[in-house]
């Protein structure tokens, strides 16, 4: 036990002296769950929104109402109204900074009022397509409105035209056209308020909660991180066979299986650092149940061990350095992308979730999701730490047996 | 102390090592010589356990390295041709790895990591990494890691190769000293003179066969007192048995080709004139001549008609 806890200093010792290696392992996944959430903030803002330049050349009572339309309620929640002049609003409209600019002529509310056409122009931005086409909408029902009410309050508007000034109705003029249009909403109230066909609202089924789709990157990230870890770390069997310490090892009474293992131990524990660093960060962020974090660190490190025993394995499998490194930094990039590292496995097309799953990371990512979406902490079952615990055994037996079958030699 | 019997270590067809025997006693230093490629590497790697012989026995300290591989080690130290060390630990901390490997513990470790320190001379540089030594300091570590547990059997693979003439002195002393302490010392170099100065006795081995074997009196006894004449120039086809039949002396062809003629005989220098005039009388042209007095570097030369360092 003295040599495996001797092989478990010796490499921690080492890696101490290679520091910038485990702030990079730990680093790249930092700046990738960096970016997932400035992505998915970016996303939670309330969607883009639209400028409506509007030039208001007949400034008049009608006119504030038109550009106090685009305004309102839902609409502002699109459309932010900008007053401009009209020489400003072409400039804008010309410079693309803007959905769409407006012009309400002079003289737009006599017109209205005296029922002669006027114009009011609109131009839209066309290198927009769904917020330019809302304004253009927007300014057609209000048209239909304008419309609508000629048709219906036609006598009306025309008493309030020949009433005289606008800004100072007597209260007279103003109490008789109240009662004037409070006779005719009585009579068209039933057609206006009643609807014909009723129409029942039936809302679906509460659906299971799903998620935060920031919360399904986590597992995959951590991941990322171990096996940048696993990759790096199992390289060392060729850097230390290189360097003839293997040699040496071969010659001495110290078992080659107690020395695989104290690697293992020297791994496990900077997969604790590196992954429980990254866990760390993601519990704080997405606000996780802290009874969660001893189960997924020991499921990580175990995992963590496993993925570093088969690196290693596949590497001393390889006839040489060059072909070790180039053959696992190559695989490391299809497992990461099927395996969820990339994307969720949740987003993934379901064929390639399906295959995702059965790889080695992919399993442990999935197996982690759960264990971080789930109501309860420890879902992991003896099933899924026996197999991660046989990916371990298995690929360090493999590394024990090439060293006693020609791998120490150079 | 170090016993090898019918060691054979077979690469498909090839021998590298073919059928080789040869012991070593305490307090002795036993010398492998043999040029680059004669198996004397293969021959320690078999000792060391690095490789599995094809056939034959190893036996170290009276265990046998393949059925009890661990107890055989534990006996044994090995200073590897090729630097064995962590660059990136402290040689203080390479020694104490070393040593719990070798299974010292405790106080015993203590004590010995810092007396190999003294003695290789490294104790003002204990705390730092090999990788900021020179090519001399990283051979005396190498050589610390392999005796930092006081190995029964020391084997020493051409611990000289690529290092300065000062740290050379000091490595000899030191397998001198490991030697005076009760040592069994396996030393393999392609270096004659350095087998003359350290080695009790020795075996010469060349593509994988021992050919001779003795202390250093034994072997060069065998030579008598016959010189070994090179001539390099230009010789043709015969010429070389031409020259013997004039009955110069008692000379002898060791080899011929075109361009060289190695000749062996007694008293050599007096007879150049008339080996002179024979060569010439025969057609041939002579560029250089070198007279070598016997050594175990003419021996070889006698043995396998070429030079050691081919």
């Amino acid at each position: 036990m003295t040599f495996l806890f001797a092989t478990f200093r010796k490499d921690i010792a080492r890696w101490r002296q290679d520091v910038v290696a485990i702030l990079i392992w730990i680093g790249i996944p930092f700046m990738i769950g960096g970016l997932i959430t400035l992505m998915m903030d970016r996303d939670g803002d309330d969607g883009p929104m639209g400028v409506l330049l509007i030039a208001d050349l007949d400034d008049t009572l009608l006119s504030g109402a038109v550009t106090a339309a685009f305004g309102r309620e839902e609409m502002a929640e699109l459309i932010g109204v900008q007053p401009v002049s009209a020489e400003k609003g072409g400039e804008l409209i010309e410079a693309g900074e803007a959905s769409g600019f407006l012009t309400i002529p002079a003289g737009f509310q006599d017109a209205f009022l005296n029922n002669t056409a006027a114009t009011l122009t609109l131009k839209t931005n066309p290198s927009q397509t769904i917020l330019p086409g809302i304004i253009e909408d927007i300014a057609e029902v209000l048209l239909d409105a304008g419309f609508y009410l000629q048709v219906t309050f036609g006598p009306e508007i025309a008493k309030i035209r020949d009433g005289g000034p606008l800004d100072r109705p007597s209260d007279l003029f103003v109490s008789d056209l109240a009662v004037q249009i409070n006779d005719k909403m009585q009579k068209l109230g039933p057609q206006l308020t009643q609807p014909l066909l009723g129409v029942e609202i039936v809302a679906p089924p509460p659906a299971e909660p799903r998620p935060d789709i920031a919360l399904l990157f986590l597992p995959g990230i951590v991941l990322m991180a171990l096996m940048f870890a696993a990759q790096g770390l199992s390289a060392d069997y060729w850097k230390e066979r290189e360097s003839g310490t293997l040699r040496r090892l071969v010659s001495t009474p110290g078992l080659p299986g107690l020395f695989v293992f104290g690697k293992a131990l020297a791994a496990a524990l900077l997969m604790a650092i590196i992954g429980g660093a990254t866990l760390f960060v993601g519990f704080l962020y997405h606000d996780i149940v802290w009874s969660k974090f001893l189960p997924s660190m020991v499921w990580i490190v175990v995992s963590g061990v496993g993925l570093f025993g088969w690196f290693a394995a596949l590497q001393m499998l390889l006839p040489n350095m060059r072909a070790a490194d180039l053959f696992t930094t190559i695989l490391v990039f299809p497992l990461l992308m099927m395996g969820g590292s990339f994307f969720p496995l949740e987003v993934l097309p379901d064929w390639l979730s399906a295959i995702g799953r059965w790889s080695p990371n992919g399993y442990v990512v999935s197996q982690l999701t759960d264990e971080l979406t789930s109501v309860s902490p420890w879902t992991f079952d003896l099933r899924n730490w026996c197999t991660v615990a046989a990916m371990a055994v298995s690929g360090l037996a493999v590394c024990s047996w090439r060293l006693q079958t020609g791998f120490a030699s150079k | 102390m170090l016993s090898v019997e019918n060691l054979t270590k077979q690469y498909g067809d090839l021998a590298a090592v073919d059928d080789i025997g040869f012991a070593a006693g305490q307090g002795k230093i036993f010398g492998l010589l043999g040029p680059n490629g004669a198996g004397k590497s293969t021959t320690i790697n078999c000792i060391s356990g690095l490789l599995p012989p094809t056939s034959g026995t190893i036996s170290i300290a009276g265990f046998d390295i393949v059925r009890n591989g661990r107890k055989a080690k534990a006996s044994l130290g090995v200073v590897p041709q090729e630097l064995a060390l962590y660059e990136d630990l402290p040689a203080l901390e390479n020694l104490y790895y070393w040593g719990k490997a070798y299974g010292l513990r405790g106080a015993d470790l203590e004590s010995r990591v810092r007396d190999v320190l003294g003695y290789i001379g490294l104790a003002d540089r204990a705390r730092d990494l090999p990788k900021t030594f020179s090519g001399g300091m990283k051979r005396r570590l190498n050589f610390g890691c392999g005796i930092v547990h006081k190995p029964k059997v020391l084997l020493l693979d051409e611990p000289t190769v690529g290092v300065d003439p000062q740290s050379r002195q000091r490595l000899f002393e030191m397998v001198e000293a490991e030697r005076d302490a009760g040592a069994c010392v396996l030393y393999t170099t392609h270096y004659m003179e350095e087998a003359e100065r350290l080695c009790d006795s020795l075996a010469i081995i060349d593509h994988g066969k021992l050919i001779a074997e003795g202390t250093v009196a034994e072997l060069k006894a065998q030579l008598g007192a016959r010189d070994v004449l090179q001539l390099n120039g230009e010789f043709s086809s015969g010429l070389g048995a031409a020259v013997v039949a004039r009955g110069i002396g008692d000379l002898e062809v060791l080899s011929e080709n075109d361009n060289s003629l190695t000749l062996t005989m007694t008293a050599a220098s007096q007879y150049l004139p008339a080996i002179f005039e024979s060569i010439s009388g025969a057609g041939g042209v002579v560029r250089e001549t070198n007279l070598r007095s016997p050594n175990l570097e003419t021996l070889f030369l006698l043995l396998t008609g070429k030079e050691l360092r081919e």
